[in-house]
């Protein structure tokens, strides 16, 4: 390779200047430049390069920082749905009220519909039932045909009932004290426990086929007044294997406890006959056989069929 | 020859040192790219992802929705006016549909100007860069912003249509006023959908993403205008319309949209709804959750709550004479009166309207909910609830207006001064509020004692500190309208409180609950003695100190107390309908004397209680007369206001007042004229000392006389 020279003349300028390579050189450079004018080629290879690359690259930027927050705040969102759903799905799955009362948690309330609340309340025996409602003001709660959805709170005390309107106006407003859920706790547990283990009864426990063979002894209209709706006792699958009477009377009546055998599952159903007609059963169960109205009640091995 | 060649020589010496510079500046620009492209953002795909951050929405009770918060409104191409879309490429990018996301011409001019021309600076920014700077770059100006900006401007163009370029980028400008992307910016300033946008309104919208706040037409509008005609030449000159069509648009009249209707709606409401939400949730969930939030806003009643109070205020000013030409903004709000007025719905607590000042957007201090102003009469009512629950009064009795003085224990004695400085003698107990006589409000407070009446107060639904001195009962504790509304509303519903409230229901963005307001009233004061105070606040509007309320023609049956604090520094009016509980304030943020022209104090009567009424007369329009129940054991009797007896037929200023189950009143006058009343004959008419004061209060007292007004309303 030669040293360059300085041409001596502008012959030699003009040979060097309009040579093969230097005319070459420029429609290179000036195609180049064209064709990026003309094409944007430049851009379009380094985009396509930055295509490629993209999902190797940070999510950083105005829009992803946007992203994220809106991110954090629906993971937020979901855990405070998913606590409320949570919390909802336990209260419709309860089955008494001392099981909401647990679940409810100060600030976090729960609702269920308004028949939600009339099945958890019908199967409290009646003198519990009136720890909770009167039934005479529940029914004309149900009969104003306003009342659609119960929100349940718990309060300082206790528990906080609330029968809501559509636009969640309180209709009636229930309150059930620590006391007041411990007596309904007690009633509830009766439900499915043996009569022994309810006080109220113990001195007074019968065998099905005295009690009833004792029942029988008295017109419609008497036995009507001592079990008053012997019909619900129907609707209880199982056999009926004994029979308490409470010593207590409230309000002119007095509870009867029917302990239904199912399988191998037990329960309590609570009836309330007039005070003065029980009274009259009592003597009658007594005088039939002082000797056998004991504590322990009759033989549990002779049941009585009602299904 | 030699010289040609020198020339020559030189020349080729630049040509080489150009080329070497070239390939120089190229591998640096290779450099730089490496460098550049290492952080580069990630490109989120597809683009309209930019656009997934749902809004949260607060919708008034109508369903009528209020605010969007982020999100954007995003519209497709095809529903944008084809005006603004040239209009903005026409003033932003002309060559967008031709280069590849960089305009070099554009920016070879830029650059010489920006270098050569001192002074001066540029932009060449494509739609494509500001679309990447709005995406993922600060608003800090330095090169390798401005590179990087770039280079992600490249993958944008490489990776999406030039449609969707376009589209991501207008459905995310700002234009301000709150206004992001062409919908909410086309609803915002014109009411209208974007696609229904004409020539002239395309180009002062597309005037406005280069500055929103420069070219607000709200406030600068001729400035804005001037930058509407520059975009009408760029469209004509791009080819986009004739002279013809930019003419008329420039002629063409804008009807912009109210800018209280637009945006502000409720906007000191709207202020005390978003608190709530970040105290409960979080600003993130808030700003970005997607939120869908129905409150208890009445728009209707807010617009009218608006204006009764601006018109409210705008009289106030030519009362006092106060012009409006010196003052704009910060000054305004601080040399105006300014003013606060909430509407609670009784049987609820629900806020229908709230409005926290004369101008949301000269102050955004929420009056109605924050501010802290002594009621000054307008507390008795809870004072005379006290006295009849707990001394067995009763509206009928008779006390004696006359200069009293309490004495205190460790303190100075308490001498309350009525407004007119006269005493009147005596009268009964109704009369006695309906005329707001403080000396006798001194009497009940000094038997009942203050904190019967501050149970009263907390009773009814006051929540801000009270302190336990006499003048408490004459309105010396601060509180809030909103607590005022609250309070007389339990006295509205017979006694049941309901805690006010102004979020009805959160949803998150799939419309699942996240909490409901439940309705619940407690109740918090007896029925009949409810009835009773309620019964004397009545006669406060037909013959009392808000009797301005039936002059300007509010016929419904209602009940209010006026309040004016010491010195006129605060004027109040509260009053309600058997469905609605208003409270309305009045006063200088400074705490200053509001006097009219003639030095005469401005009180309640006068700067509340107008306002109040026109918004009432708005509020209730078409309601039918419902009066307020009357509880079981309340019976009636029409008395003398002066001796508190049974009213002698057809004497013309008997009073009716209510009385509860086993309340009397004597049945005549003896021959002698003699009042009878036990009240009465125990004090001694004039001067007189209260020597039977309890000693118990060792705070001291406030000793300011809190006045009420006597003076006949405007």
């Amino acid at each position: 390779m030669s040293d360059w020279a300085e041409p001596r003349d502008f012959k030699e300028w003009a040979k060097r200047v309009f040579g093969l390579r230097p005319i070459l050189t420029l429609i290179l450079v000036s195609s180049i430049f064209i064709l990026e004018l003309r094409f944007d080629w430049m851009e379009r290879i380094l985009g396509t390069y930055l295509v490629t690359t993209n999902s190797e690259r940070p999510e950083s930027g105005a829009i992803w920082e946007k992203s994220h927050q809106t991110r954090t705040a629906q993971q937020t969102l979901e855990q405070i749905l998913t606590d409320r759903q949570t919390l909802q799905r336990e209260a419709r799955s309860a089955a008494t009220f001392t099981q909401i009362a647990a679940n409810v948690t100060p600030g976090k309330g729960v609702m269920l519909s308004a028949d939600h609340f009339r099945q958890l309340y019908l199967r409290l025996a009646p003198s519990f039932a009136y720890e909770v409602i009167s039934p005479f003001d529940l029914l004309g709660i149900v009969n104003d045909g306003r009342w659609r959805r119960t929100y349940f709170e718990k309060s300082d005390a206790g528990l906080m009932i609330y029968l809501l309107d559509a636009n969640n106006r309180v209709l009636r407003q229930l309150e059930l004290g620590s006391m007041q859920l411990s007596q309904l706790k007690r009633g509830e547990m009766a439900l499915a426990e043996s009569l022994d283990e309810l006080s109220i009864f113990k001195n007074r426990v019968y065998s099905a086929d005295r009690f009833f063979n004792a029942l029988e002894a008295f017109p419609e209209d008497v036995r009507r007044s001592m079990v008053p709706q012997p019909e619900t006792l129907l609707e209880i699958p199982g056999q009926i294997m004994r029979v308490g009477i409470s010593d207590e009377t409230q309000s002119g009546f007095i509870e009867l406890g029917f302990e239904f055998l199912n399988g191998t599952e037990r329960r309590v159903v609570l009836v309330q006959g007039h005070e003065w007609a029980v009274w009259r059963l009592r003597s009658n169960l007594e005088g039939l056989d002082m000797d056998n109205a004991s504590s322990q009640g009759g033989n549990q091995n002779e049941p009585r069929k009602l299904q | 020859m030699s010289l040609f060649a020198d020339r020559l020589r030189r020349i080729s010496i630049l040509l080489y040192a150009g080329m070497t510079l070239t390939g120089l500046g190229a591998l640096l620009a290779i450099g730089l790219f490496f460098i550049a492209v290492r952080d580069l953002p990630r490109v989120p795909e597809p683009l309209g992802r930019i656009i997934e951050t749902p809004p949260t929405e607060i919708f008034a009770a109508t369903g009528e929705r209020l605010m969007i918060i982020g999100g954007r409104e995003v519209v497709p191409l095809n529903r944008i006016s084809p005006f603004f879309i040239q209009a903005m490429i026409a003033t932003e990018d002309h060559r967008f549909w031709e280069h590849h996301g960089l305009d070099k011409l554009r920016t070879l001019k830029a650059l010489w100007i920006t270098l050569f021309e001192p002074g001066r600076i540029q932009g060449a920014s494509t739609i494509t860069q500001q679309l990447a700077k709005n995406l993922f770059f600060s608003y800090r100006r330095t090169y390798m912003r401005k590179f990087r900006e770039l280079l992600v401007a490249l993958q944008i163009e490489t990776r999406y249509s030039k449609r969707e370029i376009l589209e991501a980028y207008l459905n995310q400008i700002p234009f301000g006023v709150g206004a992001y992307g062409i919908e909410q910016a086309a609803r915002a300033f014109f009411g209208k959908p974007a696609l229904e946008l004409n020539l002239a309104e395309s180009a002062l919208l597309a005037s406005l993403p280069k500055s929103p706040t420069r070219y607000n037409p709200y406030r600068y509008f001729e400035r804005a205008k001037k930058r509407q005609q520059l975009v009408l030449a760029r469209m004509r000159a791009v080819g986009y319309a004739t002279v013809e069509e930019t003419e008329a648009a420039f002629q063409a009249p804008l009807q912009l949209m109210s800018q209280r209707a637009g945006t502000s709606k409720g906007s000191y409401f709207l202020d005390l709804v978003l608190n709530d939400l970040e105290e409960r949730y979080g600003p993130e969930v808030v700003y970005h959750g997607g939120l869908k939030v129905s409150t208890t806003l009445d728009p209707q009643q807010q617009a009218w709550a608006i204006e009764s109070l601006q018109n409210g205020l705008v009289k106030l000013d030519r009362l006092m004479g106060i012009s409006d030409k010196d003052n704009t903004g910060d000054a305004k709000s601080l040399s105006h009166p300014q003013g606060a007025l909430v509407a609670v719905e009784c049987n609820s607590g629900a806020v229908k309207a709230l409005v926290g000042g004369r101008d949301y957007s000269e102050t955004e201090f929420n009056r109605a909910v924050e501010s802290n102003r002594l009621p000054g009469s307008g507390f008795k009512p809870f004072l005379y609830y006290a006295a009849f629950e707990k001394l067995s009064l009763t509206p009928a009795n008779v006390f004696v207006d006359k200069q009293i003085t309490v004495p205190v224990i460790g303190a100075s004695d308490w001498t309350p001064k009525n407004f007119g400085r006269e005493h009147e003698g005596p009268m009964i107990l109704k009369r006695a509020l309906m005329k707001s006589v403080n000396a006798i409000a001194a009497q009940l407070v000094e038997r009942a004692g203050p904190d019967a009446v501050i149970d009263v107060a907390r009773r009814s639904g006051i929540k801000s500190p009270l302190t336990s001195v006499y003048s408490v009962a004459l309105g010396t504790s601060g509180v809030s309208p909103l607590e005022m509304a609250t309070a007389f509303s339990t006295f509205a519903t017979g006694g049941i409180r309901h805690e006010p409230f102004w979020i009805r229901r959160v949803e998150d963005p799939l419309g699942r609950v996240l909490e409901e307001q439940i309705v619940r009233g407690q109740r918090s004061l007896d029925a009949g003695i409810g009835y009773q105070v309620v019964d004397m606040m009545r006669g406060v509007l037909t013959t009392g100190t808000g009797k301005v309320v039936r002059r300007m023609g509010f016929d419904l049956p209602a009940a209010g107390k006026t309040g004016t604090s010491d010195d006129f520094r605060d004027a109040w009016f509260t009053g309600f309908t058997p469905t609605l509980s208003v409270s309305v304030w009045v006063g200088y943020d400074r705490g200053m004397s509001m006097r009219d022209v003639n030095r005469i104090g401005i009180t309640g009567g006068r700067g509340a209680a107008p306002i109040w009424t026109e918004f009432m007369i708005k509020a209730t329009s078409g309601e039918p007369p419902r009066e307020f129940t009357i509880p079981s054991d309340i019976h009636f009797e029409t008395v003398d206001p002066v001796s508190g007896e049974i009213a002698v037929q057809l004497t013309s200023n008997g009073v009716k007042v209510a009385l509860r189950s086993g309340q009397t009143v004597n049945s005549a006058p003896d021959e002698s004229g003699t009042v009878k009343s036990e009240q009465f004959i125990t004090e001694k008419a004039g001067q007189s000392t209260v020597k039977e004061a309890s000693k118990s209060t060792t705070e001291a007292e406030n000793n300011s006389a809190i006045i009420e007004e006597d003076l006949p309303p405007e």
